[in-house]
């Protein structure tokens, strides 16, 4: 069986552990529990006659992008970028952590989910803002950790990039 | 020079040249382009890379010039290395020198590290038969009674975790253990490391080591590309981390590749399973039988006490002899002399009143045993007060109601006995007394002499008013009183004693006392006289006249005036002698 780390990053309160509970025990709370240090699920996952079996490492998001701790990324064979649609800020920030993720790590299988989908009426990431996302680079979409929408897809699609089953 | 040459060889420098090219032309020009070549130092780098092997090998076989020269180089080398990239140098040493230097410790340890662990499948010690009836009892495993009372440490879980990714590669836990997170264990595990390393800003390769869980601590040990983790409850030794150690290096060293390629394919690491499986461990501490520890050091515990024992007791003894020997030198009428103390018998010399007490009596209240004593007494005469009272005690026959006393040399008893026991007393001669003072006893007398002084005492002699003649109707009682007194006095012979007889002479209280007075004395001399014609020796008689001055009381004035119109009798009692020596 084959074991992968990846991990969710992203700045504070944008759905990083509600995304990784929803994919793993499908169960989703509007209560917030702000993650402290990392926090460390797993999940196997079918990709064709193989199992992945999926080590999610889901660290705490910061304020500031600067402050993460880059040394729980060693080893990510790929990683969640996680973006809250319903906070432009935060999408802005996925751009500055991927700078700095990529820098310590080197370049990984990459899924960028903007989320809480939901939430229409707050909505502040338009297509066009989306669009900003270099396909070569991410695989985008948009999420949400209540509804389950895109979550399925946003991990599956990871698993299988980064056992290399689809060209980036 | 040629010039000089003899004729025939005028042209000999020519010739000579000519002829040596024709003979050795082709060899000089062989040699001419050999030197050019050589000259030149020429060779391609190609040819260099050619013969450098053949040449390195050859030189080095000749001599040490080679290597001496190259050592500066390859040492800088090196040096560089290791400042360029320490990983990789210590990732191809690791396998080496990790067992290189625990070698080296371990050949020092040796001698003093002794382990004791031993399995407790094997233990068939009264303690682990007693394990086993609890485990029967209470129907837990009889392997966590074992634990729950004599469990040292157990390693229960052992990890292989891919250091970069965290990723678990292999684990071994105990039989008994269920264990369906290890994959996150190893993960967790990892973080929390991560966290460690981030937080204490440890540049260190090992980081955290150690640290403690509920009842587990968790080692980790650390090495280039895999970490191991031990779950270990209990107090973990501290040859653990080695023996993890020892572990970690052979993974690196058989699953170099497989670690180097990792890509999250844990299945290489199957392989590796029995290497963790050796690190699971239980040691629990049993009662060892130390026999040939314990052996010698009781016997020689009991000979130790023993000889205390012995000396204790020998101390106690020799005490307990003095403290005797003492209280018999203490005791009247024993002097000791001489003392002699055997380990079977002891002898005590000296002198001993016989009146004293028994010497064996008085050894033995104080604890000896004195059939293992032999006495030597030469018999004196003490004149210790308590032995001069001790043997009139003994010499007198004295009975319990007499207290005898010593006063000076006067031996003064007190108290009642029988009449002829005070007589004997009186006329007996003992050491250390001059004189004897009974006055202070009463004695008792026989029946007989009571009865017969009663009867005496009891009767009276009247007479008519102011007349001393005795009346003719007294003869017959001066007759009973001179008959009673005479078998009185042979009574109180036979005990030593004198009998004497007062007659007490008396009068009415009418008329004058100077007249009354020779009266009363008549009327008992008159007596006295009708009892000498009667057998009665007037030496043992006294007569005296008291008149009205001790009456005889009773009735009306008539009567009480017939009645002292009398003589009455008093018996008197002593001893032949009643004091001897100097006292009256
Ligand atoms: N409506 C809606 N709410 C969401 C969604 N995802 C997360 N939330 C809510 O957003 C809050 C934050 O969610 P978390 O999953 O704890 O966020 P996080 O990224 O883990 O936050 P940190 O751990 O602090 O970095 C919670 O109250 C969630 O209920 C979503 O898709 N839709
Ligand atoms: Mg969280």
């Amino acid at each position: 069986m084959i074991q992968k780390k990846i991990c969710m990053v992203g700045v504070f309160g944008t759905g990083k552990t509600s995304l990784v509970r929803q994919f793993v025990h499908s169960k989703f709370s509007e209560k917030y529990h702000s993650t402290v240090g990392v926090k460390i699920d797993r999940k196997p996952v079918q990709l064709g006659g193989t199992t992945v079996n999926l080590l999610l490492w889901d660290i705490e998001g910061r304020d500031g992008t600067q402050e993460i701790q880059t040394s729980y990324l060693r080893g990510a064979s790929g990683i969640i970028y996680v973006a809250d649609g319903t906070r432009v800020r935060t999408f802005d920030q996925v751009f500055e952590l991927r700078a700095i993720a990529d820098k310590a790590l080197g370049i990984v299988p990459s899924v960028c989910a903007v989320n809480k989908v939901d939430l229409v009426d707050t909505w502040q990431v338009g297509d066009e803002r989306l669009a900003e996302l270099d396909p070569t680079l991410w695989h985008a979409l948009t999420t949400s950790a209540k509804t389950g929408e895109g979550v399925e897809e946003a991990f599956q699609w990871l698993a299988g990039a980064v056992i290399g089953e689809r060209p980036e | 020079m040629s010039d000089h040459l003899p004729s025939g060889m005028t042209e000999s420098p020519h010739a000579f040249d000519t002829l040596r090219d024709l003979l050795v032309g082709p060899e000089r020009r062989d040699l001419e382009d050999l030197r050019r070549q050589l000259e030149e130092a020429g060779l391609t780098t190609e040819q260099i890379a050619e013969h450098l092997p053949e040449a390195i090998a050859l030189r080095a076989a000749r001599d040490e010039k080679l290597a001496r020269s190259l050592a500066p180089t390859i040492e800088g080398a090196i040096q560089e290395s290791v400042r360029r990239r320490p990983e990789k140098i210590a990732s191809a040493i690791y396998p080496i020198i990790g067992p290189a230097i625990r070698k080296s410790i371990a050949d020092t340890m040796a001698g003093i590290v002794t382990a004791i662990n031993q399995a407790i499948e094997h233990s068939l010690s009264p303690q682990g038969v007693r394990w086993r009836i609890e485990a029967w009892r209470t129907g837990l495993p009889y392997a966590q009674i074992v634990i729950r009372h004599a469990l040292l440490y157990r390693v229960e879980q052992v990890l292989l975790v891919h250091a970069e990714t965290g990723i678990l590669l292999a684990h071994a836990a105990a039989p008994d253990l269920e264990t369906t997170d290890a994959d996150l264990v190893s993960s967790m595990m990892t973080a929390i490391r991560d966290f460690a390393r981030d937080s204490f800003q440890s540049r260190e390769q090992g980081g955290l080591r150690t640290f403690q869980v509920d009842e587990f601590t968790i080692l980790v040990e650390q090495g280039p590309r895999a970490v191991l983790a031990a779950k270990v409850r209990g107090q973990p030794p501290d040859d653990l981390l080695e023996r993890m150690q020892v572990t970690l290096e052979t993974v690196h060293f058989e699953f170099g590749d497989p670690l180097k390629q990792f890509d999250g394919d844990a299945a290489p690491f199957a392989a590796a399973l029995p290497l963790l499986e050796e690190r699971l461990e239980t040691v629990v501490a049993t009662d060892r039988r130390e026999g040939t520890r314990w052996g010698p050091r009781v016997a020689w515990g009991l000979a130790g006490l023993t000889v205390l024992l012995l000396a204790a007791w020998f101390a106690w003894s020799t005490w307990r002899w003095r403290t005797a020997v003492d209280v018999l030198a203490q005791e009247p009428g024993i002097v000791v002399l001489d003392t002699d103390r055997g380990l079977r018998h002891s002898r005590i010399a000296g002198l001993r009143d016989p009146a004293a007490a028994d010497a064996g009596e008085v050894l033995a209240q104080a604890g000896i045993d004195t059939r293992r004593v032999e006495f030597d007494w030469e018999p004196f005469v003490s004149l210790d007060p308590r032995m001069v009272v001790a043997r009139a005690t003994a010499r007198l026959g004295t009975p319990a109601s007499i207290t005898l006393a010593l006063a000076g040399d006067t031996l003064v008893a007190t108290g009642s006995a029988p009449a002829s026991w005070v007589a004997r007393a009186m006329a007996a001669t003992i050491p250390g007394v001059t004189a004897i003072d009974a006055r202070g006893v009463t004695p008792l007398f026989p029946d007989a002499i009571v009865r017969l002084r009663r009867q005496i005492e009891d009767r009276q002699i009247q007479f008519a008013m102011g007349s001393s003649a005795l009346p003719p109707e007294a003869d017959s009682p001066v007759s009973g009183i001179a008959t009673a007194f005479a078998r009185l006095e042979a009574e109180a012979a036979e005990l030593g004693y004198r009998a004497t007889l007062r007659i007490v002479g008396r009068t009415d209280s009418n008329g004058a006392t100077e007249t009354n007075q020779q009266l009363s004395r008549d009327r008992a001399e008159a007596v006295g006289r009708a009892l000498t014609t009667r057998g009665v020796a007037t030496e043992a008689m006294e007569a005296v006249g008291v008149a009205s001055s001790r009456p005889i009381v009773g009735g009306d004035p008539a009567e009480a005036g017939r009645l002292n119109r009398s003589v009455s009798f008093e018996v008197g009692l002593a001893p032949t002698t009643m004091t001897r020596g100097g006292l009256e």
